[in-house]
């Protein structure tokens, strides 16, 4: 728990215990009998998880298992017990495209902090005008951020390529990144604005009562209370950026330019043969930066927040 | 307030209620200048010109011809297009659910109250990481193909499988299963939202002496109502876009016998397979509508059941 | 005061919003591609002395992208002015990209094209006329030419040559004890026997055939062979429906016999790509196969496969068989240096550098005198391929008529219909009429 959350707690029981509504060890009991119940039931929830964790990990474990394998083996073994170890997919992997995989995991790297910069300060900045300020048609500019999660890409992206084409824009990052510091985004903007509305607005009063315009309510309120959506968005923004193909294919023509994505496809031909090996050597390679940054941002994710307000 | 109230009042000269909506224009404006410049530049040009797509023959490779509704009317006799519509809400009304369901109860059981709980967090995260990667299709024949996991699985019960992937009549609540596997999404945004609720009313809840099931139902869940609220209108607007994973699993071509031929599939395959891009266009927009009407319904319903604490 | 202000400025603000929105959309609408094509002007541009940049775009896995670039880099050697920016990806993006790059008006200079697409963008001037734009054709068989042919004007050079064929696994025939056909006189009935025989001997777990049926070249061969065709000349569907009826019964029924595989293991196989096909595994002791992919099926496969020609029916009418083109080079009508582009092409069709870089990884080559240099040095199952090639010379007959605009449906259309037919879903007199009808729609409309 965190120091707010603990500070909550002790406040409130505190308040309690001097109207006598509640035993001043009340919280040392009640925690004795929590430990005495917690052993078993906390082992049984260990092996549950662990025996779901595993069934739904079957098809991670076996892409992880199979890269160590020679292509000619993969498909007649379904199994998770390797015979024969080899690391040649990912030697193979690293250096069979016309440049070595590190630099496809670094123009990946760059449209991914473009986008998440882009997006975490352009959406929070419009979820705060429709979760907290009131204007002239917000409904209506509302529901026309709405429609615009709800045209499939696929119409909108030539009339979008030619018009990045006109501007000389194709094979830059430019359309790939661009998009999110204009908070096309509405996905994350809808998400922050549920957010803030979860914040109480005794807050904003209380800041607008010592003279803080909006800038400063929404600088240094609301967005401090609003770190797990910012994380939340960071970590989709990594990793549907990370994955995104088709915008990509579209816009880098440059193999050097080429992200994550593009190069996988490199590795399949449907009319000759795949080369399964490297492919899934490189699926994983490029599975451990977004399952690190999910492992470490986590922190961020649950951050705990504490509305009471008091200060 | 109305919006035609807001607009009486704006500009006048009051000294509190006035004043204070007037700034806040100013200030909205500020807030929403990237968003407005997005919107206008890179979204709505696009929108607008596919909008106008639709009533034309675009093969892509020529300039659009003008048609006027034709491509509407051909889609009413469209089988293929009917067949696609029905995969693709039998997809969204089925998976939706389950998926919500399924992450909810994750996030609450990896809330809090075990240890290595951010590790369960991200092994559970995991298959969202591929659901779009280029390998599924031959993951997801690993375990549901005709020598899959699951039938070997089967076989130890002596039930013998079949091939649940190429089979016209399981194909698709394979790719159900795959949605519900990818439940990564909304677990994590449950699990934020689990955390933004203030402990001082779960405590004061215990103390009062609620069970931890009354805790649930009667404290959390409703706190939590917004944050439902959300997953439920996108993840049915997320369904129904599905594409990345149909198109990896069927090649492209939503078999077998087009039992996976999602809308959004066949809009693609219209578009750039046969270069009938116009027809796609108003596809597109048909889509849109459908959409919209369910998110309005979403929202509407969202008064009777939706706690906002502001 | 105030109030007259604010208005006119939220006025403003919304009026330049609209003013935005207008000229994005029109700026889009106005671009998309359209305009004339530079039209091949009957006498070879002149090479410019400047340095000149061109793009090339092809599709293939990493072993073709190797080669490639191997070509790419001899090439800029040998001129140092031209500089050759490659874009490769697989086949499902390739035509995605190709054709937004096209309604941009941004294609690449130098295409890899397929029959299938060609007479789409050759018809609508994405592509240039070949015919005199300084390749050197001499040494293309007219046949070969003809292939990438639409109204007189050549939109794609041939690179290499096939021909269906049948691919036998030896082994698994031996072990079944039935004796290698003899592939100049066989009938569909014989092959329906051979099979068979192959199945019962293989206990469900070895077939007899692998089951074909959607792609193109299987239907395109037993039209041919009942004296029908797809396609007229004038690019109209003339398929009777009769043809497509018997072609769909004779697949169904040796699907029921069991001569080839259920039709569910069929589906899953079939996403899964060249190496892991029934052949490839030697799970079928037949296979239906374009007759350059030979090398790649024989390594996969570990056995010694041997190429037959497709069995016919009882009368069949002569010239059935044919030689289909692998894939073109084309190149783009807005090129700005047609001159430098056909360059490239001759480069990479005509001479022995190119050819021994790449090698028969796009097919056998359709240039004669290439093929001739480069065979003795070939793999043993790649001159085994061009052996093929050229004793089916005698019985080869005219190539089809190019695939018409908008006939790039026919692949899912097969598929689909192929489909319904094998899971009982149509009948294959329903499924012909569907198909044809389908055809014609998509021909019509393109």
């Amino acid at each position: 728990m965190t120091d707010t959350q603990t500070r909550t707690s002790a406040a409130t029981e505190a308040i309690l215990v001097s109207r006598n509504a509640v035993d001043p060890n009340w919280r040392k009991l009640a925690a004795k009998r929590a430990r005495g119940r917690a052993r078993p039931k906390a082992i049984l929830k260990h092996l549950l998880l662990i025996v779901t964790g595993l069934l739904m990990l079957y098809p991670v474990l076996w892409l992880v298992v199979s890269s160590l394998r020679p292509t000619d083996e993969i498909f007649r073994n379904p199994g998770l017990v390797i015979s024969n170890l080899e690391f040649s997919n990912y030697s193979d992997g690293w250096t069979t495209l016309s440049s070595p995989f590190s630099v496809f995991l670094l123009n990946s790297t760059l449209v991914v902090l473009g986008c998440i910069v882009g997006n975490l300060v352009s959406c929070s900045m419009a979820a705060y005008a429709f979760a907290r300020l009131t204007f002239a048609g917000k409904k209506w500019w509302f529901v026309i951020m709405l429609t615009t999660i709800m045209l499939p890409i696929h119409v909108i992206i030539v009339p979008q390529y030619i018009m990045f084409s006109q501007l000389g824009w194709v094979n830059t990052f430019i359309p790939l990144i661009l998009p999110k510091i204009l908070a096309t985004d509405a996905f994350f903007v809808f998400l922050m604005v549920q957010f803030i509305r979860g914040i109480p607005r005794e807050l904003d009063e209380a800041a607008r009562l010592d003279g803080c315009g909006h800038p400063r309510i929404f600088a240094q309120i609301i967005l401090p209370l609003m770190v797990p959506a910012l994380a939340t968005t960071a970590i989709f923004t990594f990793i549907w950026t990370w994955n995104d193909f088709f915008s990509q294919l579209l816009y880098l023509t440059k193999p050097e330019m080429y992200t994550v994505p593009l190069a996988l496809r490199a590795f399949m031909d449907a009319t000759s043969s795949t080369s399964w090996g490297p492919l899934f050597a490189m699926s994983v390679v490029s599975l451990v930066p977004i399952f690190l940054v999910f492992l470490f941002g986590q922190r961020f994710l649950i951050a705990g927040i504490s509305t009471t307000g008091g200060k | 307030m109305s919006a035609l109230g807001e607009l009486r009042t704006i500009g006048t000269k009051k000294v509190d209620g006035g004043s204070k909506v007037k700034n806040e224009n100013k200030a909205a404006y500020l807030f929403l200048l990237p968003w407005f410049l997005g919107l206008s530049v890179i979204t709505i040009g696009p929108m607008v010109a596919s909008f106008y797509l639709s009533f034309t023959k675009y093969t892509l490779l020529s300039p659009p011809e003008f048609i006027g509704i034709d491509n509407f009317i051909r889609m009413l006799g469209d089988e293929r297009l009917h067949n696609s519509l029905g995969v693709t809400f039998m997809y969204v009304f089925v998976s939706v659910p389950i998926q919500l369901a399924l992450a909810l109860a994750l996030a609450v059981v990896l809330n809090r109250g075990l240890s290595g709980l951010s590790f369960y967090r991200s092994v559970f995260y995991l298959p969202s990481l591929l659901g779009s990667s280029v390998a599924i299709a031959v993951l997801w024949k690993q375990v549901f193909g005709g020598q899959g996991l699951v039938n070997v699985l089967l076989g130890f019960f002596g039930i013998e499988g079949k091939g649940w992937i190429s089979d016209p009549s399981t194909a698709l609540s394979t790719l159900i299963i795959l949605n519900v596997w990818t439940f990564g999404a909304p677990m994590v945004i449950f699990l934020a939202g689990l955390r933004q609720i203030p402990m001082m009313y779960l405590e004061a809840a215990e103390v009062d002496g609620a069970t931890k099931s009354q805790r649930f139902f009667r404290v959390v869940l409703p706190l939590l109502t917004p944050i439902i609220f959300f997953n439920l209108v996108l993840q049915i607007i997320h369904a129904f876009q599905s594409f990345t994973q149909a198109f990896i699993i069927s090649g492209g071509n939503g078999g077998p016998a087009d039992s996976t031929l999602f809308y959004t599939l066949y809009l693609y395959n219209r578009g750039f397979a046969n270069f009938d891009m116009g027809y796609a266009a108003a596809m597109a927009w048909f889509l849109l509508v459908i959409i919209g009407i369910f998110t309005a319904i979403n929202f509407w319903a969202s008064k009777y059941w939706v706690f906002y604490d502001d | 005061m105030t109030r007259i202000t604010d208005r006119r400025t939220r006025h403003f603000g919304r009026a330049g919003g609209f003013v935005a929105i207008a000229a994005t959309a029109a700026l889009v609408l106005s671009s998309c591609s359209g305009g004339t094509a530079a039209t091949g002007s009957g006498e070879p541009a002149e090479l410019s002395d400047e340095p000149v940049t061109l793009r090339f775009t092809w599709w293939g896995n990493d072993v073709r992208t190797a080669n490639t670039e191997a070509v790419i880099d001899a090439f800029e050697a040998e001129y140092p002015n031209i500089t050759i920016e490659p874009q490769f990806t697989d086949w499902g993006g390739y035509w995605d990209k190709l054709a937004t790059e096209t309604a941009a008006n941004d294609t690449p200079d130098i295409i890899q094209m397929d029959e299938k697409y060609i007479s789409t963008y050759g018809g609508r001037g994405a592509l240039l006329d070949l015919s005199d734009a300084g390749v050197d054709l001499a040494d293309f068989p007219q046949s070969a030419l003809d292939s990438g042919t639409l109204d007189d004007a050549l939109y794609g050079i041939p690179i290499g040559l096939t021909s269906y064929s049948i691919m036998a696994n030896p082994t698994l025939l031996a072990d079944a004890g039935v004796e290698m056909p003899d592939d100049e006189s066989w009938t569909w009935d014989e092959f329906e026997e051979a099979g068979a025989a192959v199945s019962a001997a293989g206990g469900g777990s070895i077939f007899g055939a692998q089951s074909w049926g959607f792609e193109d070249g299987g239907l395109n061969n037993w039209a041919r062979q009942h004296g029908d065709a797809l396609y007229n000349d004038d690019g109209e569907v003339v398929i009777k429906p009769e043809t497509l009826t018997s072609w769909w019964t004779y697949l169904k029924k040796i699907t029921d016999e069991g001569v080839t595989p259920p039709v569910s293991a069929t589906i899953e196989k079939q996403a899964s790509g060249l190496a892991e096909s029934f052949t490839a595994t030697n799970t079928a002791a037949f296979g239906t196969w374009w007759n350059s992919q030979l090398t790649a099926l024989s390594d996969a496969s570990g056995e010694p496969l041997e190429l037959l020609r497709i069995p016919t029916i009882e009368d069949a009418e002569e010239g059935s068989a044919y030689y289909k083109s692998s894939m073109y080079w084309s190149v783009s009508a807005r090129t700005e240096h047609p001159a430098e582009a056909a360059l490239f092409v001759d480069y990479l069709l005509n001479t022995e550098e190119a050819a021994d870089l790449l090698g028969t990884d796009r097919g056998v080559p359709a240039n004669e005198k290439i093929r001739a240099y480069l065979t003795p040095k070939l793999s043993e199952t790649d001159q085994e391929v061009v052996a093929f090639l050229d004793e089916l010379a005698d019985v080869v007959g005219e190539a089809p008529p190019i695939t018409p605009p908008g006939g790039s449906a026919i692949e899912s259309l097969v598929k689909q219909y192929t489909e319904q037919v094998l899971f009982g879903q149509a009948t294959p007199a329903d499924a012909a009429d569907g198909f044809i009808r389908d055809l014609k729609a998509s021909i019509a409309a393109a």
